[in-house]
């Protein structure tokens, strides 16, 4: 490539980082009155960037990579680099985190339009988007660290954004600190990388050049960050809980940025992980997907019913990665980006259009028992939605199908003939194929198909948030990433690998499983009585962990506080003894020192007062006492 | 151009002819003040114009100050010599960029301001002499001025409690300087010119402390000498009692509650130039005077250092974490801080000492940022307990926003000066296991506790006081958002704080040469001691 293609794609690349950033800017610097101007502006720099990050997309083609990189600071006479690196991974990452981050953006149009705080919140979404694209392009570990905290932040800030709602804040606290823990993991992992290989950059083969020892620990630390960003066992209670957040908010965190950072990372630090890191992360991954599916079955709320999926379709890329299906795994990745925002925009829909008839009534508008029938009152958000399902689902002809399929095929020849380990990985894979189709029908049931639990005369939801329903819609379909529906031949050749050739038995295997959950689903859930169903909401104890630690820490911190005060009283203890010492010495220099010193008066105001009263100035007596001292000498000379 | 001795002592004599203006005329004394600040802001801009980034000494002024005779004991001698390198210009830069807000903040001070400003002034002098100084009894004369403005500006100035907390702010420096004057008492004994003639001439000077060859045969603290007192030799008992002197000073776990009464109680000025810029004296000293001067002593003692400094940042941040009123928080939130910086030098690599220096100067931005925003509350309902306020970001739209920024830029988000400080440290307390063996690798990585930690004092507090529903309890004043001024004191700061974590190279390139010479001399001179 020539110096102008390369510069030209290096004003595209920052113009997509640019973009978000300054959407972000003009947001919170936008005055309340004019605070309608917010959503606007941002949507169309959004836009604009996802229009600049597909022609950047195709700029870099399957085949091509670029970097960049300047001097940022020299610490102890070594460089650190701010540095790009745009391949196909990055580049279509990018790509569709601007275009989900867009939809979000005009859908939030139409859902946050009676909020006060518009523009914080159009600021702080642009924000998060520009903190993702800089995780996604960064190729120095710890230009990467930096936007993954700030992901992080902006998280904080979005699921805190109706900041009189006391659940949504401590939901937002519990995230940030949870992810704190993945935020020290990955910090101390990157501090091994630079102390033993002093270099940080991903792309440097020095990096790798350390002790195995050392490799494996850096692994497994980075894989702790993975573990909290991406919602992985045991750190994946702070994502149902962030549900308390605005709904495009919580779309936005369960496609495109924060939980899809982790995966993302996998990808791009994968030649950190050795043999060993890789079974604990497959391992990881198979308990989290098992979890959060069985943890979706028994929701009832509908936005934790799509976070428990998240967790489980997380769980498999993760597991995915860990095995031997890198590929299916990233590509999983991309496509569930698409169907989660859409099922979440989807969800959000519903419970506007509920929220709108029911603001008097004190209706859980969430709990999916109040709801039912909803297809013909929202049939646009019924078919989008059932459009995402599907792919969820892994129902053929979606891209769920594709790449779920790809994962199968992958995971089970990665497991091979023999027994070993491997095995319950892979079986974890195919009992979570089954499950997802149970869970996400239910859902659908639930919402669309059983019988109204209320009367409501609800209407479909404006059109500004019904376009990015149906936009996800269509891209949720397969022909997208694929053009043939059953196996993987992608327009563009993302990983550049060649594809495993598809195995037909697995394939049939597959979709006769997922057929089979899917009828089994709408069997079980319709004669099901819901109204007498009791609430369980499994959290595997880990809340029960995670407070206990939090209790552990403040009792701690009360001991500290104690122990303070102690030190204190060892001061005071010391100086009430000083004090004590000084009255004595006191006493002692009153009563002592000064009884001798006045002692010493006292006879010396006697003495003077008999020798003032020889000096009595009579004549006669000093004479008289000349004389009788002439004879006191007269005697001593002559004895 | 004598630009450093004009940086020093224009509010020393400024001060003195404020003492003649009458009092009545209170309002001239805070914009005689502003005055020297913007005088010290244009030298500071000159002396940067000057400065080279290299290493050594640079805008040296030397002269004699006392030279006494004392016959067969040789002959004393101290200097008036200061000048500027990595690791004091920082700290000068510093001290003239808080002092400036210092007095911004007290601009509506009430009570006696020509007292108050007068000692302001002199207080400003005696920080700025202090960070100059290279003769030890110069640096002490200096430090121990700082201390007396300071009881007096705490004991008069100060809260309900102030009696107290400046007799204790007062006894424990007191106590730190006398045990760094044992110190310098020994060294001056110890210690000669390296001129030749046959009288002996006793010098304060600190760069001929720092070399072996000055060092008197058989003196007190010469390197050969085999008296022990208790288990130690005089050397590393002398570093000791240096040690002990400056973290009273940083502060360090167990030396450390004298701050937190003096923070509660001191005006929010003083809480500024207290937590900005005094407590950086605990970490200029060890750099600038025990490590160099004791270098075998300080490889001896690294652990030490190291242990203090992890104790003082897990132990900070539990103690901040159960703080029930805010100011205190803040202050132990320092402690825990400046432990970060205890543990960049213990680690004796060039990583860690960077990130102490730059974690010295970020916290003076940030902490200077959080007793502000304490101060803000404070000035309007006299109130600071975080249990009595709940949803104030819905009041306060601006001041909550500083609020968050200042307490993320503390708890060491990317992108704030914080974050670049503490990561340098890490890399310097990690990597020195492998480097020079001082540290062990799980102090590294306990201390990064104290992250987690941070982030937990931080969001609870923003938790209960500044989200939920707006409430207050025996708060009756009107809360009303940032004024003019105020806001024009935090937007500097949040900036510089912005700017020097985004562009860490602007500091960088002061620091960097220092630290690079900082630890080859360490080792070279360090070593040849160690068997």
């Amino acid at each position: 490539m020539t110096t102008a293609a390369n510069s030209y794609i290096l004003w595209l690349t920052l113009a997509v980082l640019g973009l978000p950033l300054m959407a972000s800017l003009s947001c919170f610097s936008i005055k309340q009155k004019v605070g309608w101007l917010a959503p606007l502006l941002s949507s169309i720099l959004l836009l604009i960037a996802s229009i600049l990050a597909s022609i950047l997309f195709f700029q870099i083609g399957s085949e091509y990579e670029v970097s960049f990189s300047w001097v940022w600071f020299n610490l102890n006479q070594k460089e650190i680099a701010l540095s790009i690196l745009l391949d196909s991974k990055a580049s279509i990452m990018m790509l569709i985190v601007t275009i989900v981050s867009f939809l979000v953006h005009v859908y939030s149009i139409g859902y946050m339009a009676e909020d006060y705080h518009q523009a914080r919140y159009f600021g702080m979404l642009a924000f998060f988007t520009f903190a993702m694209i800089g995780l996604v392009m960064g190729s120095n570990l710890l230009i990467i660290f930096i936007f993954w905290e700030l992901v992080g932040v902006s998280s904080y800030r979005l699921i805190a954004h109706d900041q009189e709602k006391e659940t949504a804040i401590k939901a937002a606290t519990k995230a940030f600190l949870l992810n704190k823990i993945g935020d020290i993991g990955f910090l101390i992992g990157l501090i091994i990388l630079w102390s033993w290989s002093g270099t940080l950059e991903v792309a440097d083969p020095n990096l790798i050049s350390i002790p195995p020892f050392w490799l494996a620990t850096a692994g497994v630390c980075m894989f702790i960050g993975v573990i909290s960003k991406s919602a992985q066992f045991p750190l994946f209670n702070w994502l149902p809980d962030a549900m308390e957040g605005p709904t495009p908010v919580s779309a936005l965190i369960h496609a495109a940025t924060m939980v899809a950072a982790g995966a993302y990372l996998l990808v791009r630090i994968a030649i950190l992980f050795t043999e060993d890191v890789l079974i604990l992360i497959a391992i990881t991954g198979a308990i989290t997907t098992l979890a959060g599916a069985v943890g979706a079955l028994f929701q009832f709320d509908i936005k934790k019913i799509l976070a428990y999926s998240t967790i489980s379709q997380l769980g498999l890329i993760v597991m995915a990665m860990g095995g031997g299906a890198v590929q299916g795994g990233y590509f999983h990745l991309l496509h569930h980006a698409f169907f989660k925002a859409g099922l979440f925009l989807g969800a959000g829909a519903i419970i506007h259009a509920l929220h709108q008839v029911n603001q008097q009534s004190n209706m859980d508008v969430q709990d999916i028992r109040n709801m039912g029938g909803l297809r013909k009152k929202l049939p646009i958000t019924f078919i989008s939605f059932m459009i995402c399902a599907a792919a969820l689902s892994g129902i053929p002809f979606t891209s769920g199908y594709v790449s779920k399929e790809f994962i199968l095929t992958q995971m089970t020849m990665w497991a091979g003939n023999e027994f070993s380990w491997r095995w319950i990985v892979m079986s974890c894979t195919w009992a979570v194929t089954f499950l997802t189709p149970i869970y996400t029908f239910r859902l659908v049931w639930f919402i669309f198909y059983r019988k109204p639990q209320h009367e409501h005369n609800i209407e479909e939801v404006p059109i500004i948030m019904r376009i990015p329903l149906i936009v996800l819609a269509v891209g949720s379909l397969a022909m997208l990433s694929s053009l043939s529906p059953f196996h993987i031949s992608s327009v563009i050749n993302v990983l550049q690998q060649s594809y495993p050739s598809t195995n037909t038995i697995i394939s049939f295997v597959s979709i006769a499983l997922i057929l089979i959950s899917s009828a089994a689903a709408f069997y079980i859930y319709k004669n099901q009585d819901a109204k007498n169903q009791k609430l369980v909401t499994p959290q595997y104890y880990l809340d029960a962990v995670s407070n206990y630690f939090s209790l552990l820490t403040l009792k701690l911190s009360e001991a500290t506080r104690w122990f303070d005060k102690r030190i204190d009283f060892l001061i005071h203890g010391i100086s009430y003894f000083q004090i004590t010492v000084a009255h004595i010495t006191g006493w002692a220099d009153r009563y002592l020192v000064d009884g001798v010193v006045d002692g010493i008066a006292y006879s010396a105001k006697g003495v003077g007062a008999v020798t003032r009263s020889l000096a009595n100035g009579k004549i006669q007596s000093y004479l008289l006492w000349a004389m009788a001292g002439l004879v006191i000498f007269i005697v001593w000379i002559l004895y | 151009m004598h630009l450093l001795s004009l940086l020093i002592f224009i509010p020393f004599g400024t001060a003195l002819l404020a003492l003649l203006v009458p009092s009545r005329y209170g309002n001239s004394f805070r914009a005689i003040t502003l005055g020297v600040n913007i005088a010290q802001v244009i030298i500071l801009l000159l002396v940067l114009s000057h400065y080279k980034y290299e290493g050594g000494f640079q805008l040296i002024e030397k002269i004699p100050w006392i030279s006494i005779d004392l016959g067969a004991w040789g002959v004393l001698q101290s200097e008036y010599f200061v000048a500027l390198d990595g690791l004091s210009l920082p700290m000068v830069a510093l001290s003239v960029f808080i002092l400036l807000i210092a007095t911004l903040s007290s601009w509506t001070l009430e009570q006696n301001r020509k007292g108050y400003f007068v000692l302001l002034l002199t207080l400003n002098g005696a920080i700025l002499g202090s960070f100059c100084a290279l003769d030890f009894l110069l640096f002490y004369v200096f430090f121990e001025f700082m201390l007396l403005p300071m009881y007096f500006l705490i004991g008069i100035w100060g809260g309900t409690k102030r009696e107290y907390a400046s007799i204790k702010f007062f006894l424990y420096t007191l106590l730190g300087s006398i045990l760094i004057l044992i110190v310098i008492v020994a060294l001056y004994i110890s210690i000669k010119t390296p001129d030749t003639s046959d009288r002996i001439v006793h010098t304060f000077n600190v760069l001929h402390m720092q070399d072996f060859n000055n060092l008197i045969p058989d003196s007190l603290l010469a390197l050969d000498s085999i008296k022990l007192v208790g288990v130690f030799s005089f050397r590393y008992w002398a570093f000791l009692l240096l040690f002990i002197g400056f973290i009273i000073k940083l502060p360090a776990v167990p030396f450390h509650t004298w701050l937190p009464d003096a923070h509660v109680e001191a005006p929010t000025p003083i809480s500024v130039i207290l937590a900005a810029l005094l407590l950086k004296f605990g970490g200029y000293g060890l750099l600038r005077f025990a490590y160099p001067i004791f270098p075998d002593a300080a490889i001896h003692f690294s652990w030490l250092v190291g242990l203090i400094g992890l104790i003082s940042i897990i132990y900070g941040a539990l103690n901040a974490l159960s703080s029930k009123d805010l100011k205190r928080l803040i202050a132990y939130s320092s402690v825990s801080h400046m432990g970060f910086v205890l543990l960049g030098i213990a680690s004796a690599t060039v990583e860690g000492i960077t990130g102490a220096v730059y974690q010295m100067f970020s916290h003076g931005i940030i902490s200077a940022m959080l007793f502000l925003i304490a101060g803000v509350l404070y000035d309007r309902t006299g109130d600071r307990m975080i249990g009595n306020y709940s949803g104030l970001s819905s009041k306060m739209r601006s001041y909550a926003a500083f609020v968050l920024i200042a307490f993320f830029a503390s708890m060491g988000l990317p992108g704030f000066a914080g974050f670049m400080g503490e990561v340098m440290i890490f890399f310097g307390a990690f990597q020195s296991s492998s480097v020079n063996g001082l540290l062990p690798v799980w102090m590294a990585i306990a201390a990064t506790l104290g992250l987690l930690l941070g982030a937990a004092y931080y969001l609870w507090t923003i938790q209960r006081m500044f989200y939920g529903p707006f409430s207050t309890k025996n708060v009756t004043a009107d809360l009303t958002d940032l004024n003019r001024r105020e806001f024009s004191m935090l937007l500097p700061l949040a900036l510089a704080a912005l700017i020097f974590g985004i562009l860490p190279q602007l500091l960088l390139n002061y620091i960097n040469p220092f630290a690079g010479d900082f630890v080859n001399n360490l080792f070279q001179r360090g070593n040849l001691l160690t068997p």
